[in-house]
């Protein structure tokens, strides 16, 4: 029995038009797996897909061994996520919204009450737990997700975005604590467009392109691939842009800059 | 760079009044997920259905005459003048009231068009320009209908009547609706203005919902009571017998506008009998005392006619200047006041007591707390719920009033208040559950719900329990103390509180969704479903109503049709229990059907003749 998420031959199509195509890479318990690309190459649909939010149109997710489909609830119950788009329910306080995730996920309540008070705490949001997160900002928005998502001490941590909006502590701290979350056995996928945060947090990468992988590895692997001392980005950047960025950047300074 | 003139200043303000109009539609009368155009045509299907239907069965007397006869025609329409009046009045300002946290500059206003180079004013006016050119837009396209097909009824089997006096009528029928849609809509906005005024942001902010919800139960009750009491109330004013009541005074203004515009018209027209048809006396004498009488009424109708010109521009005007007043800072992005903590602390107290510990339990009870009371939707619906049940409770104490009776020859109508209310209630909590508390934010209890949906059922209904069967008994208490005596309205109480479970369980019966976070599916068939149910409601409450009578005769009946409804109340949960031990998966994500396969033009492509 394999350990850890094991994504096999993944293909969704939405109608007629595929999202994704034949995606296949395993995350074995302990790592963490940085998933990149650019916009629209099929990152959040495997996402959802890894998730369960979402049923692959052909292939299987297999967590610790067993197909997810056949015990989607219990696989669930492992799985802590951070969306890319912050949607919550505004009209719950950060508090309450905590509340109900932790209920639901039947944490005991003592336990529950101590963990969101603490969390709520270490991120910095105690002062505004018992607002509407309708005037919540970005950030804060963000942190409520990485509670919920922590709250359960899930074993797979799947996180699309998650610095997102946060702050420049906030997101060092989310960068200490994925490395910890990881040496503590959890499996963790990091989809992102932050390269810089990726490179720093991942040891391997998985890089969508037009919804097929294009490449996967280690870092150091790719960067082998393309050319010495290259960073990570200028290996996604030789990998999936089908621009020229900097000539691009002048023609949009160029347009910006015209006049009636 | 170019300097802002004025003509910029025009042009931008039309583009963000369009901006705020498209928003207003999009993201608060519909939802901001529906399809505008869909949804938009099924509105205005439902505006001018409901229309035609409303206006041909109050027309059923004049289609139905052979010979129309101008002077009572002309007085009994004074009652049909008065339900469009009012039905007017009071879909206008719910309209508003639908949009009521939209008819003020919002803190995503000012996040969206603040950094803009445009100054706050041309924000504010555009704002306010939206507001008053949605609520015009509206008032005329809810009469638009109702306008010309009205006049064209009456006057129809009136020979005498030419079409120069038809357009009169329609002029003078739309002109008096359409000001009192106007005076309906913009009188919330003004009403709102006013109160923030008075009480201040902050105080705003806490009040403002207690107020929409209050206000909406206001105005379908006065919707739902027009038909009723509306011939009560001008056969009352025609004759002088008394004042009219308040609510129904500005109703009047209008009718006064109406017949001063055109009502005279009807009253002076001929009588020309068919051909070869000569009219007897009697008739004829009818007519003329009943044109005499419409006469006399001339000189009030004209008293009438001048308040309400007036309080058009007075209501605007307000509407206006509180707005302008009120807006004239873009609105701070600054988060909510703090929630109230002693309130969430004994509403916490409440459900460990009714949840026994258990946390899914107390997931569904919470959340329904939450969603019914803050999500406007959800709130609304539970509004006019509260709305439909009041309405039977004042018509119920109209018609008998509130003295204490012997019980067997109690009004079904008094004993069927509790138990009309609380299915009105449960009919409307059964619909808000389907409706979801936020559809982008479905995701979050997806993943964490653990797949049994029992225990946050239970939680669920409880909350209903607490909310919407025992507040609602504990507040007719008093009521019922004073109409049946101390110990049958306890005994009464019990009664309904029994009923309203066994009720709540069956309507949950074949529920096999999560509340507040699956798709919404509107029901297949509400033509025969509404009507249906409405029926169903009447029956069981009047039913119930008389058996209750006879059973509160004696001291063992009163024990027998406890113990009935005990085991009523019983055998229900038991077939719940057992149905839902089969695990089904629940269907977040189910979809209507396509209005292709509605109409059934599906199926005839696919199986053609």
């Amino acid at each position: 029995m394999q350990a850890g998420l094991d994504a096999r031959h993944l293909t969704k199509y939405y109608s007629a038009v595929p999202a994704i195509r034949d995606v296949s890479f395993t995350l074995a318990p302990g790592t963490i797996l940085g998933l990149l690309g650019p916009n629209g190459s099929g990152k959040s649909t495997t996402v959802s897909l890894l998730t369960g939010l979402r049923e692959p149109s052909a292939g299987q997710v297999w967590f610790d061994g067993r197909n997810i489909a056949d015990g989607l609830v219990e696989y669930k119950a492992r799985v802590g996520y951070v969306s890319e788009e912050a949607h919550l329910y505004t009209f719950l306080s950060a508090r309450e919204h905590l509340d109900l995730i932790g209920r639901l996920r039947r944490l005991p309540s003592h336990l529950m009450t101590h963990k969101i008070a603490t969390l709520l705490d270490l991120f910095g949001l105690t002062g505004a737990a018992d607002q509407p997160i309708s005037g919540y900002s970005k950030g804060m928005k963000q942190k409520v997700l990485l509670i919920a998502a922590l709250l359960h001490d899930p074993d797979l941590l799947i996180l699309d975005e998650p610095e997102s909006g946060l702050d420049l502590t906030a997101g060092l701290m989310l960068r200490h604590l994925i490395p910890i979350l990881a040496a503590r056995g959890k499996t963790i996928l990091y989809s992102s467009h932050v390269l810089d945060h990726v490179e720093r947090v991942c040891a391997e990468v998985v890089v969508l392109h037009h919804g097929r992988i294009v490449a996967e590895g280690r870092v150091s692997q790719l960067r082998a691939m393309t050319q010495r001392n290259a960073s990570l980005e200028d290996v996604i950047a030789q990998l999936v842009t089908t621009v020229d960025p900097a000539g691009t950047a002048r023609d949009i300074a160029d347009v910006a800059g015209l006049r009636a | 760079m170019r300097a802002f003139t004025g003509d910029d200043d025009a042009a931008t303000g039309r583009l963000v009044t369009r901006l705020f109009l498209r928003r207003l539609i999009d993201n608060d009368v519909i939802s901001p997920h529906a399809d505008r155009h869909e949804s938009l045509a099924v509105l205005c299907a439902l505006v001018v259905s409901l229309a035609v239907f409303v206006t041909f069965f109050v027309s059923t007397d004049y289609l139905a005459a052979f010979i129309q006869l101008p002077g009572p025609t002309a007085l009994h329409a004074l009652s049909d003048r008065f339900l469009f009046v009012s039905a007017s009045i009071a879909v206008s300002a719910l309209a508003a009231l639908m949009v009521w946290d939209a008819l003020a500059l919002e803190p995503r206003d000012a996040a969206i068009l603040g950094p803009l180079p445009i100054p706050a004013r041309t924000i504010t006016r555009a704002k306010l320009a939206a507001a008053l050119v949605f609520g015009t837009v509206f008032a005329f396209a809810l009469n638009a209908v109702p306008s010309v097909l009205y006049p064209v009824f009456l006057t129809l089997n009136m020979r005498g009547m030419n079409g120069r006096g038809i357009l009169q009528l329609i002029v003078g029928h739309a002109t008096s609706v359409v000001m009192a849609g106007l005076v309906g809509f913009f009188g919330v906005l003004a009403a709102r203005g006013v109160l923030r005024l008075m009480v201040g942001e902050r105080g705003f902010r806490h009040v403002s919902s207690t107020v929409q919800s209050s206000l909406v139960v206001c105005m379908v009750t006065a919707l739902l009571l027009a038909p009723t009491v509306r011939a009560a109330v001008v056969r009352d004013w025609v004759a002088g017998v008394m004042p009219a009541r308040w609510p129904a005074v500005p109703v009047l203004w209008y009718l006064g506008v109406n017949e001063t515009l055109a009502g005279h018209i009807v009253a002076e027209t001929p009588i020309v009998p068919p051909p070869r048809f000569s009219l007897v006396a009697f008739p004829r004498q009818q007519d003329d005392a009943s044109r005499a009488a419409y006469r006399v009424l001339a000189p009030r109708f004209a008293a009438l006619a001048r308040r309400a010109w007036l309080s058009v521009p007075v209501v605007t005007f307000l509407a206006i200047v509180t707005f302008l007043w009120n807006n004239r800072r873009l609105p701070d992005q600054a988060a909510g006041g703090r929630a109230r903590s002693r309130l969430r602390a004994s509403v916490r107290r409440m459900a460990e007591w009714a949840t026994d510990g258990n946390p899914e339990t107390q997931a569904g009870f919470f959340f329904t707390w939450q969603t019914l009371t803050r999500s406007v939707p959800h709130r609304t619906i539970v509004a006019i719920a509260v709305a439909a049940g009041s309405t039977h409770l004042l018509m119920a104490l109209a018609t008998t009033g509130a003295h204490r009776l012997a019980i067997s020859s109690m009004p079904l109508g008094l004993l069927g208040i509790n138990i009309l209310a609380l299915a009105s209630l449960m009919a409307g909590f059964r619909y808000a559950v389907t409706v979801p508390a936020a559809l982008a934010s479905n995701w979050t209890i997806r993943l964490a719900w653990l797949g049994d949906e029992r225990g946050y059922l239970a939680g669920v209904k409880r909350a209903a329990i607490v909310g919407l069967v025992t507040v609602p008994l504990l507040v007719l208490l008093p009521l019922h103390v004073a109409v049946f005596g101390f110990a049958i309205a306890v005994v009464h109480s019990i009664y309904g509180f029994m009923l309203a479970i066994a009720m709540l369980d069956v309507l949950f019966l074949g529920y096999r969704q999560f509340p507040f976070a699956c798709s919404y599916v509107p029901v297949e068939n509400p033509k025969l479903l509404w009507p249906t149910g409405l029926a169903a409601v009447l029956f069981v409450s009047y039913g119930f109503a008389d058996v209750e009578r006879l059973a509160l005769q004696s001291a063992t009946r009163t024990v027998a049709l406890g113990a009935a409804l005990g085991a009523i109340v019983l055998l229900v949960k038991i077939i719940d229990r057992t149905t839902r031990r089969e695990r089904r998966p629940v269907n977040f994500d189910e979809r209507p059907a396509l209005a292709t396969q509605r109409l059934g033009l599906f199926e005839r492509m696919v199986h053609p003749d």
